[in-house]
């Protein structure tokens, strides 16, 4: 997928690992250098907050208890960023309360301190893997954006009558306008949509996530 | 008879009675110098008036004149006893006034044998009949002596001489001799000195009757002297009334020493004895008629306690005085017990130990109960401190996880590293390094917990106050972190050592920050504070506090509080502050609370800074 925004490739992802503990924050992030990623630490939630750059792409490693900000406390507030990231939980032990709400909030994943050195590289590359994606994704819905907000607002109420499964003459019907004008409208959106078929209209549009409600295929 | 006859003889026999007695008494207690002082006045005034007898009845100028020459001698006894008399009696008057009166009187005497007839007289012409008492009695004629001034100057010295004493005891508070004796001597010899001026010079012509004078001065100091006498003899009687009471009070002493169970010791140093009572050999195990040496005693004390006694011993000995000492006493038998002994050593007048008397007291009993209550204290203390650290347990877990992590971390990122064609071995030896670090890290963990969970006794040492706090910080650093908890600590610098058992102060100081993370459970996460400061809270203490910014003690709890089984907490035990209590005063500190102005409650304790001898 990332493929086709080649882009993001250039930047390399990178591991942020956020622990208080300074000598394992320096354990890990030898670690996971020798493994072949990139890593930055920071010794808090705080620090690492106000100085990410959040273009980059990349994961969190975060202590679950850190002095000041928990590691849940950095989740939420990376959640309300336009470019959030996914987060690994490390804990000592399990601690079920704040792993069931970690899990509920989209936490990539938990791993205790002590897990499989394995566990730990398949679960950061997993999440990187998943930064990259919904980068990408991300990335998609914003072009499509902008392609669809080419479209007049008569435009996109004819298309809104299309995906629906509606034909010309019951469009016009429906907007008490000629049919042949229904024609115009909707050659107008394939060609500003650069599609060819109603398929590939009802298709890009549900990308694009443009109606909210779900699209009645039948009236 | 004659009534002169008789009235001067009288005057004599009265006179020499008096100092007979007054003799005696002296002979019996030769301390009593007013007594002979007085017996030689009363002795001279006798002669003096048989002197004048003589002169009075006397046939020819020139046995007047020789028994005037000779009655110069009584006169000088009668002034240096006087003086002599109140010296002694009275204790005042001054010294160079005493030695003037009789240095003028002896020159008196001496001039008296040396120039003219006498000392009044340079010669007597002629003798007359004049009419005295009724009869007829012979007075001289002459020339006067001017060396006669010595002798009446040494008169007006006496004079001079008992006014001043008569002052001084008169300031002294003790009016009544004043005024008696004294005034008497003063009005006496006033009179004497007046009248010894006025016939000698001629001016009056009578006989002289001096002696009348010195006997009414005898009669006075007779009488003062003998009320005095008889002072001493109730005196002496209420002395033995009261020796049958000290016997008495004695005895009773006897019943409750007895009674206390005491052994009493009393050594003698001057002659070097020693003597026990009964009950002090049995508690030593001597036999009733063993000679006591202090070795012997000394070999009976345990050897742990031997040097503590002595030296405690040589103190009161070199001046102190007192000695109380609790020591173990090892009987023949093997058998050991505990004696309390409190002893006091007096002094002879040049400072040297006279004596020393003590008493010995059983308290082996007493000191088995102290060692059950202090084992039980102990005890319990440690099951305080096992139930903390089962509290802490998940959190000592977390701070034993976080070290083996890097550990493991740092082992598996070496490995990676050394399957590198070229190995970056400056990496590789920097995460030895830290490996071992953390390994020592993970092995303090181990070492706090240890030191709490095991059983021990009290032991007294210095204990750096930073060091403590931060322990204690150490061991609950990550709890407070789970909880979102800022601990803060403010050690004040260059804080002296406090004495006292680390790991019990450890314990108090983290059963008070465990209560005061506790209290703050409910406030914000960013108002959870608990904050340990230790500041010098006097002279000789520390102070340490633990604030906490929770809702502070109830005022119907605060006095509950310290009580045992007394808690708050849904899953407390109540035993918390009362071990932390116990503990404090068993360091001579003081553990309270107050609430803080601020809200949140303030514990703090005190603890005694140690002494310089221990430091070094």
């Amino acid at each position: 997928m990332s493929g086709a925004y080649p882009q993001m490739r250039d930047i390399a992802p990178i591991v942020y690992v956020v622990d208080d503990d300074e000598s394992f924050l320096t354990a890990i992030s030898r670690l996971l250098r020798a493994n072949g990623f990139s890593v930055r630490t920071f010794s808090s939630a705080h620090e690492f907050l106000t100085q990410r750059d959040t273009e980059t792409p990349g994961c969190v490693l975060a202590d679950l208890r850190m002095p000041g900000m928990s590691g849940l406390d950095l989740q939420s507030a990376l959640a309300q960023s336009p470019n959030p990231l996914p987060i690994l939980f490390l804990t000592g032990h399990g601690d079920i309360r704040s792993t069931v709400r970690a899990m509920r909030d989209g936490a990539e994943d938990f791993l205790e301190k002590r897990a499989p050195k394995e566990m730990l590289f398949d679960a950061v590359t997993r999440a990187l893997g998943r930064d990259s994606r919904e980068r990408a994704a991300r990335e998609r819905q914003r072009e499509l954006r902008a392609l669809f907000d080419t479209l007049t607002e008569r435009e996109l109420e004819v298309l809104s009558h299309v995906v629906r499964g509606r034909l010309n003459k019951q469009i016009a019907a429906d907007l008490g306008v000629h049919e042949r004008t229904v024609k115009l409208h909707r050659t107008a959106i394939t060609t500003k949509l650069k599609v060819q078929s109603v398929a590939e209209l009802t298709r890009l549009t549900q990308e694009a996530g443009i109606f909210p409600e779900p699209v009645r295929t039948f009236p | 008879m004659s009534l002169v006859t008789i009235i001067w003889s009288m005057i004599g026999s009265a006179c020499l009675t008096l100092a007979a007695i007054s003799f005696l008494t002296w002979c019996r207690n030769r301390e009593a110098w007013a007594n002979l002082f007085f017996s030689l006045l009363a002795t001279g005034t006798a002669a003096f008036a048989f002197c004048e007898l003589g002169m009075m009845r006397a046939g020819t100028p020139a046995e007047f004149g020789t028994v005037l020459k000779w009655g110069h001698v009584p006169t000088w006894l009668i002034l240096v006893s006087l003086v002599g008399f109140a010296r002694f009696y009275l204790k005042a008057g001054r010294t160079w006034l005493a030695w003037l009166a009789c240095g003028l009187r002896t020159l008196a005497l001496v001039l008296n044998f040396l120039v003219g007839q006498n000392l009044n007289y340079r010669e007597i012409t002629g003798l007359r009949h004049i009419s005295f008492l009724g009869e007829s009695v012979q007075i001289a004629e002459g020339v006067p002596n001017p060396w006669m001034l010595v002798g009446q100057m040494s008169l007006l010295a006496l004079v001079v001489f008992l006014m001043d004493a008569s002052v001084t005891i008169w300031r002294r508070g003790d009016r009544h001799r004043a005024l008696t004796v004294g005034g008497g001597a003063i009005f006496f010899m006033f009179f004497s000195t007046v009248q010894s001026v006025f016939v000698f010079w001629g001016i009056l012509r009578i006989p002289i009757t001096a002696s009348l004078s010195f006997m009414c001065l005898v009669l006075v100091m007779g009488y003062e002297l003998s009320s005095d006498t008889l002072r001493a003899s109730e005196l002496s009687l209420r002395l033995q009334k009261s020796e049958a009471g000290l016997h008495e009070i004695e005895q009773r002493m006897r019943l409750a020493v007895e009674a206390a169970d005491f052994g009493v010791l009393i050594r003698d140093f001057t002659r070097n004895e020693m003597w026990a009572s009964d009950r002090w050999r049995a508690l030593f195990g001597f036999s009733e008629t063993e000679r006591l040496e202090l070795q012997k005693i000394l070999l009976r004390v345990h050897p742990e306690d031997l040097d503590a006694l002595l030296s405690m011993l040589e103190r009161a000995r070199s001046g102190y005085g007192v000695y109380d000492a609790d020591f173990r006493a090892v009987l023949p038998s093997g058998e050991v017990r505990w004696v309390a002994v409190r002893g006091r050593v007096e002094f002879d007048g040049a400072g040297k130990p006279a004596f020393a008397r003590s008493v010995a007291h059983d308290i082996s009993r007493q000191k088995k109960a102290e060692e059950e209550t202090r084992n039980l204290r102990q005890e319990l203390a440690h099951a305080g401190r096992v139930s903390m650290m089962g509290q802490l347990a998940s959190a000592l877990a977390h701070e034993i996880n976080q070290p083996l992590g890097a550990i493991l971390r740092n082992a598996e990122a070496a490995e990676l590293f050394m399957q590198d064609q070229s190995p970056d071995l400056d990496e590789v030896r920097a995460i030895l390094a830290d490996i071992r670090k953390d390994d020592q890290r993970a092995g303090n963990v181990i070492d706090r917990m240890r030191g709490m969970l095991k059983r021990r006794s009290l032991e007294k040492k210095p204990v750096n106050v930073g060091e403590l706090v931060g322990d204690v910080a150490a061991l609950v650093h990550s709890d407070a972190t789970a909880r979102s908890i800022t601990l803060e600590l403010t050690v004040a610098d260059h804080l002296p050592p406090v004495l006292g058992d680390p790991v019990h102060l450890q314990q108090v100081l983290l059963n008070l920050i465990v209560n005061g993370m506790d209290a703050v459970n409910g406030a914000n996460p960013g108002d959870r504070r608990v904050c340990v400061t230790a500041t010098l809270g006097g002279p000789k203490t520390i102070e340490i506090a633990v604030n906490d910014s929770g809702r502070g003690v109830p005022s119907d709890q605060l006095i509950r509080i310290f009580d045992p089984f007394f808690t708050t907490k849904p899953d407390g035990m109540g035993m918390g502050l009362p071990i932390s209590r116990t503990i404090i005063e068993a360091h001579n500190g003081r553990l309270w609370v107050e609430n803080q102005n601020e809200g949140g409650a303030s514990f703090r304790f005190t603890l005694p800074i140690a002494e310089q001898e221990y430091t070094t």
